[in-house]
């Protein structure tokens, strides 16, 4: 959440986790391999990003299949209704 | 953010036709898709529909069936991709059914989406504890690749 707003170095995210240096960096790389974030190296920094194109485009999924589904349930009933009348 | 599309809909018919219409291939391409679906544990098959660009998706869907116990509960792979087959988007389509006095009660449950770059690691984690695995088997049966220190 801390990078939701803007970049930081990972030295600025440390400081917001009880957690060493190379422990954030750690999990910081680990975020980076999931595609979540993005590191860049200006000068001696590195600064973190937020990748919003990965939450982005799974949204846009589930988006996609939950009205898909509303609809192909939709179309069952009316198949059903329309051969098989109570 | 949730990562589970749930509908819940109730037919007013009986629990046996709906059935009939969740896992026969036929009649499934009259309301879901054209496929190939067969109501065999293991058995791979094709949902094919109109692709979408937008969501780097060519219109197929490649399945595979996880469970089947009739008239309760079907579950099937769903996954997709931009095409040739490379798959970028990993998802499980659960159905359960429920009888009432007057229809049937069903539950979709669709979860998973698991993306191509999480794809990558969560592979390369498996592949890491496999290889673990592998390595205490050759600790603990030294003798058998014939390392014979002793």
């Amino acid at each position: 959440m801390l990078l939701s707003e803007d970049s930081l170095t990972i030295n600025s995210l440390a400081d917001n986790f009880d957690m060493s240096r190379p422990a954030v960096s750690k999990h910081v790389k680990i975020l980076e391999t999931a595609g979540f974030i993005s590191i860049k190296d200006l000068g001696r920094e590195r600064y973190c990003t937020l990748k919003k194109d990965g939450f982005d485009e799974l949204k846009a999924w589930l988006n996609y299949f939950d009205q898909f589904w509303a609809s192909k349930l939709k179309n069952l009933e009316t198949l059903l209704n329309k051969k098989l009348p109570n | 953010m949730a990562k589970i599309i749930k509908h819940q809909y109730f037919f007013s018919h009986p629990i046996e036709t709906v059935w009939e219409y969740l896992t026969n291939s036929e009649l499934m391409g009259q309301w879901l898709m054209k496929n190939d679906f067969e109501p065999v544990v293991g058995h791979e098959f094709q949902f094919r529909t109109g692709g979408k660009a937008n969501l780097n998706f060519d219109g197929i869907f490649y399945c595979k069936v996880l469970e089947i116990d009739p008239l309760k509960k079907l579950a099937y792979s769903w996954n997709c991709g931009p095409g040739e087959g490379k798959i970028t988007l990993e998802s499980v389509v659960t159905w359960q059914l429920e009888a009432k006095e007057n229809g049937t009660e069903v539950f979709l449950d669709h979860r998973g989406f698991n993306q191509e770059e999480n794809l990558d690691m969560y592979h390369g984690l498996m592949h890491g504890w496999l290889e673990k695995f592998q390595n205490i088997e050759k600790l603990l049966n030294p003798a058998k690749d014939g390392n014979t220190n002793a």
